[in-house]
C-alpha cells in the first residue's frame, strides 16, 4: 500500500460506485464503499473481495461517523440521486473536515449549483457523454473539448474540415483569442511541433488550449 | 407577498391553501400531477409540475421573484438541496425547509438555515403531555395553564 494515497470514501455502490472502487483497489488505494442496500452490498463485498463495504445511509451523521471519514482525503458521492450525493458532501467537508469532496451530478445543470454549494469536484457523466457523442455527431469536421482538470482550461480539438480557410495559412497568423494557443498539430496521426511559419494542411488536426469560457471563439475562429 | 412552495403532500398542499388564502400570490411544485388534487378547487395559486432541485423548474414556478420559499416534501435531502439553491443562487430573502433527521436540522441550522424539524416537535410535544399532562398541540392559553382541573 502506497503511504501517500489517501483513504477514499465512496457513498453510492451502483454501477459507477462499484467499478470506481474495483479500479482504486487496484491502483492500491484504501477503500470503504457505503451502500445502502444490503442484498448489493453483500454482492459488492463477494465480487471485490478486499473493499470493505458498509451498510448505511451516506447522509446520516451517525453512520458516517463509524466509516473512519474523519481521516478520510476524499469523499465521492456517487449514488444516482444529486441531492443524496450534494448533502453526503457537504457533510463531510462541512463536518467531518474532509478536504476533498467529488459528487457524481446526474443532472447537468446541477454542476453549476453543487459548485456554488461548496463540492470542489462536481463530475456530470451526462454532460462528458454528450460531449462525445456531440463529437460524433459532427463528424471529423469539429470539436471535442476536454476539461483539464478543474482549472477553467480546455483543450480543444479540431480537425479542419478539407475547405477550410485556413489551409496554408501559417501557425502565426492565426488570430485565435487571448490566452488561447495551438500546442500540437496532428498531422496524418502523427503529432507535429507547432511552430510558428509552420503551414496548415488540409487535413491537420488542431490541438489548442484554451479557458473554458473561450472555447467557443476558438471554434469560431477556426472555422 | 410571492411564495414558492416546494412539496404539495399534507404539509404543503396545507400550506399552499392557507397562505392563498391569506392574499399571498403562491406557486407550488410537485414531481406529480396528481399531487395537486389535494389543494381542491379553491386554490388560486400556480401549479407547476417538475422537481424541486431544477434550476429550470424554479424558474419556471417564479423563484427569481420570491419574496419567500419552503420545502416540504417528505425528503430531507431533496429539501436541504432545494432550499441551498433558492437561498444560495436564487437568493430568495426568506427560506424555510422541513427536516425529519433532527442531526442533520442541527448541522444545517448551524450553516445558517432556517429549519423545521417535525421530528423533534412533536418528540416534545408528546413529551409533554405525558409528563405534565398538557397537550400543547391543542392547549389553548386557558387550557394550557391548570392542566390538572381537567
Amino acid at each position: 500500500m502506497t503511504e501517500e494515497r489517501p483513504y477514499v470514501l465512496i457513498i453510492g455502490g451502483g454501477k459507477v460506485g462499484y467499478y470506481l472502487a474495483k479500479h482504486l483497489i487496484e491502483r492500491d488505494y484504501e477503500v470503504t464503499l457505503v451502500e445502502k442496500d444490503r442484498e448489493r452490498a453483500e454482492w459488492i463485498e463477494h465480487q471485490l473481495g478486499s473493499v470493505i463495504v458498509m451498510v448505511g445511509d451516506g447522509d446520516e451523521m451517525s453512520f458516517l461517523a463509524t466509516t473512519g471519514i474523519e481521516r478520510a482525503g476524499v469523499v465521492i458521492g456517487c449514488t444516482g440521486d444529486d441531492e443524496d450525493n450534494l448533502i453526503a458532501c457537504q457533510l463531510a467537508k462541512r463536518k467531518f473536515k474532509v478536504p476533498r469532496t467529488i459528487a457524481r451530478v446526474n443532472n447537468p445543470v446541477n454542476v453549476e449549483v453543487f459548485t456554488s454549494l461548496g463540492i470542489d469536484a462536481p463530475i456530470s457523466a451526462t454532460e462528458l457523454l454528450m460531449g462525445l457523442i456531440e463529437s460524433e455527431l459532427v463528424g471529423s469536421e469539429m470539436v471535442r473539448g476536454v476539461a483539464v482538470k478543474s482549472s477553467g482550461a480546455s483543450l480543444v480539438d479540431v480537425a479542419l474540415p478539407n475547405l477550410s480557410v485556413l489551409a496554408g495559412r501559417r501557425l502565426k497568423d492565426v488570430a485565435l483569442p487571448d490566452g488561447a494557443a495551438i500546442v500540437c498539430i496532428v498531422r496524418r496521426g502523427q503529432p507535429v511541433v507547432p511552430r510558428p511559419e509552420e503551414a496548415i494542411l488540409p487535413d491537420d488536426e488542431l490541438i489548442v488550449y484554451s479557458r473554458q469560457m473561450d472555447v467557443e471563439e476558438v471554434r469560431r475562429s477556426l472555422s | 407577498m410571492k411564495i414558492s412552495i416546494v412539496g404539495c403532500g399534507r404539509v404543503g398542499s396545507r400550506l399552499a391553501l392557507a397562505l392563498d388564502q391569506a392574499g399571498n400570490e403562491v406557486t407550488i411544485i410537485d414531481e406529480r400531477v396528481a399531487a395537486f388534487d389535494r389543494l381542491g378547487n379553491d386554490f388560486h395559486g400556480n401549479m407547476v409540475v417538475g422537481t424541486g432541485i431544477d434550476l429550470g423548474v424554479l424558474r419556471r414556478a417564479g423563484i427569481e421573484h420570491a419574496d419567500a420559499f419552503a420545502s416540504v416534501t417528505n425528503g430531507d435531502n431533496r429539501n436541504l438541496m432545494a432550499a441551498q439553491i433558492a437561498q444560495v443562487v436564487f437568493r430568495v430573502p426568506r427560506v424555510i425547509t422541513r427536516i425529519y433527521d433532527p442531526i442533520r436540522e442541527e448541522v444545517y441550522r448551524e450553516l445558517g438555515l432556517e429549519t423545521v424539524c417535525s421530528t423533534t416537535l412533536i418528540a416534545d410535544l408528546i413529551q409533554g403531555y405525558v409528563v405534565d399532562g398538557v397537550n400543547r398541540a391543542h392547549a389553548t392559553p386557558a387550557a394550557a395553564e391548570p392542566a390538572a382541573s381537567r
